[in-house]
């Protein structure tokens, strides 16, 4: 535990301490660096980097697409772009965005000065960034040193048995595979540092049920990481197995099984997309509460709902496999409990409007984020019951109705939340506000591409567009909504371009924030922004699930009505 | 803790001891890094990473290891410390339950749900006797209506002819009693939760307003459901009919004797780990 040993000390000169620090002990001082905040902003700075070279990816997929019969990128490389895409998206831009938000804020919010494992902590970053790294350096190492194949070009779920060394020569597949494992190692050992710590170290009088619902659900998200990242993990090693020793784990020409790969993905893949989605539930209820000026509507119900969503989501991972051809009942039971996510999905839903109605709203930058979120989840919500109904998914799996059910969830949803996130919380990590026109001139922009792009891929998908097409011929229908999804695009563009310049220009001439810009009463804002190396002079002690408000209004505690 | 406050568990300490830096785990995960890049590029490079995340790992072994080493950063002047929390200006009133205002409406007390099998019972009674009725006056048979409704389960009545409609089928008659019977019952208990939740005039609500539902509802969907019916069902009987229901229902409901319901209580008391006496 961080402060808890005494022995032995490093001191720091002050002479050094006063002067200003060169470009290289910076570097180092980063590079080395074990406090939770730091390695929390290098967390969201990489998956803010992988997000724009996917960006990038999607951007030239969706050019390619554009129009009928075009022939932009050559096929082979159309294949990588969206695997690589779609495996950066989730493992390098998601869960280290994710990774940087529980890292940053956990300590802050429990009161605490550090994570439990601060060195496991920054094994987690390295790990996972060096993952990052080998999974690109295989545009470079894979026809290099081996002489075939390039970047990985199997999907992001690798479906057996493409993924066989009779499909897949070379070693791109490896890649995939070997990357994605070394950086799941650094989510492992994210997660058990958060359930360590919100275990163990939350400060004085903050029991479980006074816990910020932030905290409370990246808890849950924590120990579903924990859970499913092992099975893939076991089949990435069956699947190497497979390639270098010759295991037939999924060579169905000799007895092994591909289904079992989707078994073991789906495992995997499913609850993935609530370790993804529910950070963005986090931050909503975060940032919902504090511009409604209102508690969060059904605290309790809230936690319930989270813990549920967790729960259910480990019985449903079948749903992306009705097309395989399994049994009525088990048809009926993923049917079924996919369904029964959507219960406490819509509580969540629910909640979060019943803490906005009646609440005098500020519609900031963060907040409009969330409000959108509330909108596009909700679609997302329900072509994902839609697509749990067995028949209505034989038409629709794998069309492009799926790619824009999926986007609705983890752009609509998660990437939304986490602008909210950034402008929520910037103030607190560097001291200075975000421009609040440059943010609503990001939101409005992008808001309108997001939907431009993905809103008409329902339709095309309907109209029956699969989906990872490397192009389409004139008069099936299609035409029409690639050229509006594509031109969404450029709108999603200038957005991210007037949140880079925001950032940009905040740090350069930003407001100061203060150490509570939006009045809230977690207690991460109740130090300085951005806050000391120790976070707090003294550990604070709490008495309900709002701290400050309780110090702003002495007359009118929450602990007299928890 | 006294008052209200979130107090320091101590005095301001003037250092503070926290991790210190270390490179160790960034060598050893590039270590691994590199150990497994050897798989897909040459054995040397897992040579190098096995011997990289070793020493990386005895790096890290002595870091924790007899004791964990840390530094002792100074804590910051009290001028650039957080200022202390203001007390907000306003006041904060709260609003209670039934005060004039309050926008919730919670069904403190509701109608049992037995009261909607009563009232769905008597509902659905008075629409079969009116339903029996059209029958016999517009198509002098009793079990015309009642082959009609079972026609969305029996495909013989789907196809069957108006001559044939109006016959007697046992068939029919068991599907349409169970059709009609359950449909009843469970619109019966809708009722009973929804009538505490109307704000007023509960008579219009449950006597039209929600047959008037019912009824568009039914029209949107009844060529899919039950296409027979769809064709020739006559829709000014058949809003008749479902306006007697939702009387006959409202009202058997609204007269049944109210009990108390757990919505005011606090979820502890609900879920029984602490008692309402005990917070009274």
């Amino acid at each position: 535990m961080p402060a808890s040993s005494l022995n032995p000390a490093v001191p720091i000169p002050q002479a050094a301490a006063a002067e200003r620090p060169s470009i290289p002990s910076i570097l180092h001082e980063w590079v080395t660096t074990t406090d939770h905040k730091r390695l929390g902003l290098m967390y969201i700075m990489a998956g803010l980097l992988f997000f724009v070279i996917s960006g990038c990816m999607a951007a030239l997929i969706r050019v390619q697409l554009a129009f009928p019969n075009n022939d932009f990128l050559p096929p082979q490389m159309f294949n990588r772009m969206f695997t690589m895409h779609g495996t950066a998206m989730v493992f390098l831009v998601g869960m280290p965005i994710i990774a940087g938000l529980m890292n940053y804020l956990v300590p802050l919010m429990i009161g605490a000065r550090d994570m439990a494992f601060p060195r496991l902590n920054a094994f987690g970053f390295w790990i996972f960034l060096f993952g990052g790294g080998l999974l690109y350096f295989s545009y470079l190492a894979a026809p290099g040193l081996s002489g075939a194949g390039s970047a990985p070009d199997v999907g992001w779920f690798a479906y057996s048995p493409l993924t066989g060394k009779a499909f897949s020569r070379g070693h791109s597949t490896d890649y995939w595979i070997l990357s994605i494992m070394i950086s799941g190692i650094g989510s492992i050992a994210s997660a058990i540092n958060v359930i360590v710590t919100v275990i163990t170290m939350r400060c004085r009088g903050m029991t479980l049920m006074k816990m910020p619902m932030f905290v409370w659900i990246v808890l849950v998200v924590a120990y579903l990481i924990v859970i499913v990242l092992p099975p893939l993990t076991a089949a990435q090693i069956m699947l190497l197995l497979d390639r270098f020793l010759g295991a037939k784990f999924f060579d169905t020409q000799a007895g092994g099984s591909a289904v079992l790969w989707q078994h073991f993905f789906w495992i995997f893949g499913h609850p993935e997309v609530y370790v993804l989605i529910l950070p963005g539930f986090a931050v909503a209820t975060e940032i919902i509460p504090v511009f409604s000026r209102k508690p969060i509507f059904g605290y309790a119900v809230m936690v319930g709902a989270s813990v549920m969503i967790g729960f259910i989501s480990l019985g449903v991972w079948a749903h992306h496999m009705f097309t395989i051809g399994m049994s009525a009942m088990s048809n009926t039971f993923f049917a079924t409990s996919t369904m029964l996510v959507g219960i406490p999905t819509g509580i969540k839903l629910f909640n979060w409007l019943g803490t906005m109605w009646g609440g005098k709203i500020r519609f900031k930058t963060p907040m409009l984020f969330c409000v959108a979120f509330l909108f596009q989840f909700l679609c997302a919500g329900l072509t994902g019951i839609m697509l749990a109904v067995a028949p209505f998914d034989w038409q629709l799996s794998d069309s492009y109705f799926v790619v824009a059910h999926f986007h609705y969830v983890l752009i609509g949803g998660l990437l939304f939340t986490i602008f909210g996130a950034i402008y929520y919380w910037f103030p607190k990590a560097t001291g200075k506000l975000l421009s609040e026109k440059l943010g609503k001139w990001h939101f409005w922009v992008f808001l309108i591409g997001f939907n431009l792009t993905f809103g008409p891929l329902h339709i095309a998908g309907i109209l029956g567009m699969p989906r990872r097409i490397y192009t389409y011929d004139v008069g099936r229908g299609w035409d029409v909504w690639n050229l509006l999804a594509s031109i969404g695009v450029i709108f999603q563009a200038v957005g991210i371009l007037f949140f880079v310049g925001n950032i940009l220009w905040s740090l350069w001439k930003g407001k100061k924030a203060g150490d509570d810009p939006w009045d809230a009463w977690t207690l991460e804002w109740s130090t300085t922004s951005p806050p000391p190396p120790y976070n707090f002079e003294v550990l604070p002690e709490v008495r309900s699930r709002r701290p400050l408000w309780d110090l702003k209004h002495p007359t009118d505690p929450d602990w007299k009505y928890e | 803790m006294p008052g209200n406050e979130t107090k320091p568990s101590s005095e301001t300490p003037t250092h503070i001891a926290l991790p210190a830096p270390t490179m160790w785990p960034m060598v050893t995960a590039f270590g691994i890094t590199l150990l497994v890049t050897g798989l897909v590029t040459n054995l040397a490079v897992s040579v190098v990473g096995l011997v990289v995340a070793l020493v990386g790992a005895v790096g890290w072994w002595r870091d924790v290891l007899p004791a964990d080493r840390h530094e002792h950063v100074p804590v910051v002047p009290p001028s650039e410390r957080a200022q202390p929390v203001q007390v907000a200006a306003g006041r904060v009133e709260h609003l209670k339950l039934g005060q004039a205002g309050h926008r919730v409406r919670v069904p403190a007390e509701i109608h049992p749900y037995s009261s909607g099998l009563k009232a769905g019972i008597a509902g659905g009674a008075v629409m079969a006797v009116l339903a029996l009725g059209y029958g016999l006056i517009r198509h002098g048979s009793l079990w015309y209506p009642i082959n009609l409704l079972s026609a969305a389960a029996v495909p013989t009545l789907a196809t069957a002819t108006t001559e044939q409609l109006r016959a007697f089928s046992s068939t029919g008659l068991a599907v349409g009693i169970f059709a009609h019977g359950v449909v009843s019952l469970l619109v019966g208990f809708v009722y009973a939760v929804m009538v505490p939740m109307f704000p007023r005039r509960g008579w219009l609500w449950a006597g039209i307003v929600l047959p008037l539902f019912w009824t568009g509802l039914f029209y949107g969907t009844s060529k899919f459901i039950n296409p027979a019916l769809a064709g020739r069902v006559d829709w000014p009987w058949f809003v008749v009919c479902q306006i007697a229901f939702g009387m006959v229902t409202g009202y058997v409901v609204a007269r049944s004797e109210r009990i108390e319901t757990r919505q005011t209580w606090p979820l502890a008391a609900r879920i029984g780990i602490e008692s309402q006496e005990e917070r009274e």
